[in-house]
């Protein structure tokens, strides 16, 4: 007897802490991660809620425990499918082995759009950073501050990855066509050793060097180490991207020149946004820039 | 105190302990019965739905494949830390050679024999190599399996695989539409229990059976009355390895790719389906039919909570919560048995 109650009682304690309204028709948020504890998320949680508020629509925002748990997230959505959800913001924890879960959405008539990362299956809409303008974001600001003819480095993420290759791409645009020579253009595979010893060649062939924009803020900082490193700090223009902590910390001291910010709110917000318009009829276009911004000794405090 | 109560306590058992037979058989089911009337009252319209009810078993599946491979493990009293990595070893060995225009007849079979292969390499490190314990040789097998399924893949996802490779892991048998609601039988569902059936005949009824309980009772006992305990224990943990290699095979078809992060994590959840199914870690104890019930508890739990959007993080509290909670059980169950 002990053994049921004791059971009970453990699972009624769970139960009992749910906001458990009779299935009503929900908009399903389902991020890579939970909220707490990375602020990505948390602002795309932040920007899911506020725009359901204002549009008077109800959202359940979920996430898997860790963004490895790639069937708890399949779950998840399997299980707010048989609740009847009306709508469905995803980002995938892993575009392949969400495409079938995807595709039974779709089967029930459930509109589906895709937030941060682009899933794979045809013809659902992605919103999130459109990476090459986030790029040549970058690389304009770079063109501002150095003159023109002079010698730039690109480090390159991985580039049979679409991230870095976009990133890649719109950053080499940029910087041509304000008339910098770009001297050079090497992966560091996202790593800041490798950004280091990446630097630290292009360094040694090319002393004239003027700018770097690393295609993401480990291998700037990577890059930072090899100019400090050369003795060369304060004649060299750097640019990251994604803006995390510790870039963040390094405009603010006066090393890295500037980074680059993607915009989460905007995910969640312009997520639930689009479905939204989907369930009334509405159609949308393929791809949705969430938009891109520039982080400078200005306003990197906001990002550390 | 009365005389007749006196009288009482000396010869006649008290209730709870003359209970104990009941509900080391039964106990589960009504643990099942209770949670399913919990979670129907709570999502009336839904939780029954038997949409709801093949996606449990879709949803459990994989765990329940390693959960009975890690059971036999365990009534040797021994333990299998590797088989989440070994699930990714087969998973992406499956993923990648298909990707290579490997046939798909043999694609299908990669991930089983992968699975037996590093079950194979446990047991004859945990015997012939005479490892100190078997938590230290799978330890060893979670980093090189995990290793290997990033190296052969370059950590990158694989996707889309024949549909015969697919069959097991995301098939349907549609049994028609009554009031307008289609009605599909996963394959797995059917598979699982197929899997379990011939668990439970290879426990019970065959010399193996007798011989791996008899092991995890006391091992000395067992060698002197003639078990190759050595042999036994080797063809234990390339059977556990095997059913790695099927809950690999599963997961890719149901999510009709490989990706090298798969199953990390789940060779707890297999322990902890083990031990709530009743599966003594001293080894020898243990039913077929609990450790069924303590996978459909697990994914009971995980199943209630989504549906009552409930943050991953109380299915983790509560998933841990319920493990001591059963273990305490038996604690008690223990006392009163020897009090009595």
């Amino acid at each position: 007897m002990k053994r049921i109650i004791g059971l009970i009682a453990v699972i009624a304690t769970g139960l009992l802490m749910t906001v458990s309204s009779v299935s009503a028709q929900k908009i399903v948020v389902s991020m890579k991660g939970p909220g707490a504890g990375n602020p990505f998320w948390a602002a795309v949680q932040r920007g899911a809620e506020e725009k359901a508020a204002e549009l008077g629509v109800e959202v359940v925002v979920l996430a898997p425990p860790t963004e490895s748990d790639v069937p708890a997230q399949i779950a998840q959505i399997e299980d707010q499918l048989v609740k009847g959800a009306a709508g469905i913001v995803l980002a995938p924890t892993d575009p392949n082995a969400l495409a079938p879960v995807v595709d039974e959405a779709i089967a029930d008539g459930v509109p589906v759009v895709f937030v941060d990362t682009k899933g794979a299956n045809e013809g659902v809409t992605y919103i999130g950073t459109d990476n090459e303008t986030g790029a040549s974001l970058a690389a304009t600001h770079i063109c501002e501050n150095v003159s023109a003819g002079s010698d730039v480095a690109i480090l390159q993420g991985i580039i049979t990855q679409s991230t870095g290759k976009a990133r890649a791409d719109g950053s080499n645009a940029g910087l041509t066509a304000c008339g910098l020579n770009i001297v050079a253009e090497q992966t560091a595979e996202w790593d800041r050793a490798k950004g280091l010893a990446v630097m630290e060649n292009i360094l040694t062939g090319n002393p004239n060097l003027k700018a770097v924009f690393a295609s993401n803020d480990n291998m700037a900082l990577g890059a930072m180490e090899a100019i400090k490193n050369a003795g060369m700090l304060g004649d060299i223009f750097v640019v990251g991207f994604d803006a995390n902590p510790d870039a963040a910390e390094s405009v603010l001291a006066g090393e890295m020149a500037a980074t680059v910010a993607q915009n989460p709110y905007n995910m969640g917000a312009i997520g639930v946004e689009s479905v939204v318009s989907l369930i009334n009829g509405g159609s949308l276009d393929p791809v949705i820039d969430t938009g891109t911004v520039l982080v400078t000794a200005e306003n990197a405090a906001d990002y550390q | 105190m009365t005389e007749s109560s006196n009288h009482e306590m000396n010869n006649e058992v008290p209730w709870h302990v003359r209970m104990i037979p009941f509900f080391d058989r039964y106990g589960i089911l009504i643990v099942i019965v209770v949670m399913c009337l919990v979670l129907w009252a709570m999502q009336p319209e839904v939780f029954l739905s038997w949409r709801n009810i093949s996606n449990i078993f879709k949803q459990t599946a994989a765990n329940g494949m390693l959960s009975i491979g890690m059971f036999l493990v365990i009534l040797t009293a021994g333990i299998d830390l590797s088989v989440g990595s070994v699930l990714a070893l087969g998973m992406m060995t499956l993923a990648v050679s298909n990707a290579s225009g490997v046939p798909w007849p043999i694609v299908l079979c990669l991930s089983p024999v992968m699975g037996m292969l590093a079950g194979f390499v446990n047991g004859v490190g945990i015997t012939k190599l005479r490892m100190p314990h078997p938590f230290i040789m799978t330890l060893g097998m979670l980093f090189m399996a995990r290793g290997l399924a990033n190296l052969i893949s370059g950590g990158v996802p694989y996707s889309g695989l024949p549909d015969p490779v697919r069959f097991l892991g995301s098939a349907q048998i549609y049994l028609g539409e009554f009031d307008g609601t289609r009605y599909n039988l996963p394959i797995v569902f059917l598979f699982t229990i197929f899997v379990y059936l011939v668990f439970w005949i290879l426990l019970e009824h065959t010399v193996f059976g007798r011989r791996v309980y008899a092991i995890g009772g006391n091992p000395e006992a067992a060698r002197v009355s003639g078990i190759n305990v050595d042999r036994t224990l080797i063809i234990v943990y390339t059977i556990c390895g095997f059913m790695a290699g099927v809950a690999g095979l599963i997961m890719a078809g149901r999510t009709n790719s490989g990706f090298p992060n798969a199953g990390q994590g789940m060779e707890l959840e297999a322990i902890a389906a083990v031990i709530i199914g009743g599966a003594s870690f001293f080894g020898g104890r243990g039913q077929v039919l609990g450790i069924f019930g303590g996978v459909l508890i697990m994914g009971l739990i995980r199943n209630g909570l989504n549906l009552n959007d409930v943050s991953t993080f109380w299915q983790q509290i509560l998933i841990g919560g319920i493990i001591v909670l059963a273990v305490f059980i038996d604690v008690l169950r223990r006392d009163w048995g020897t009090r009595s």
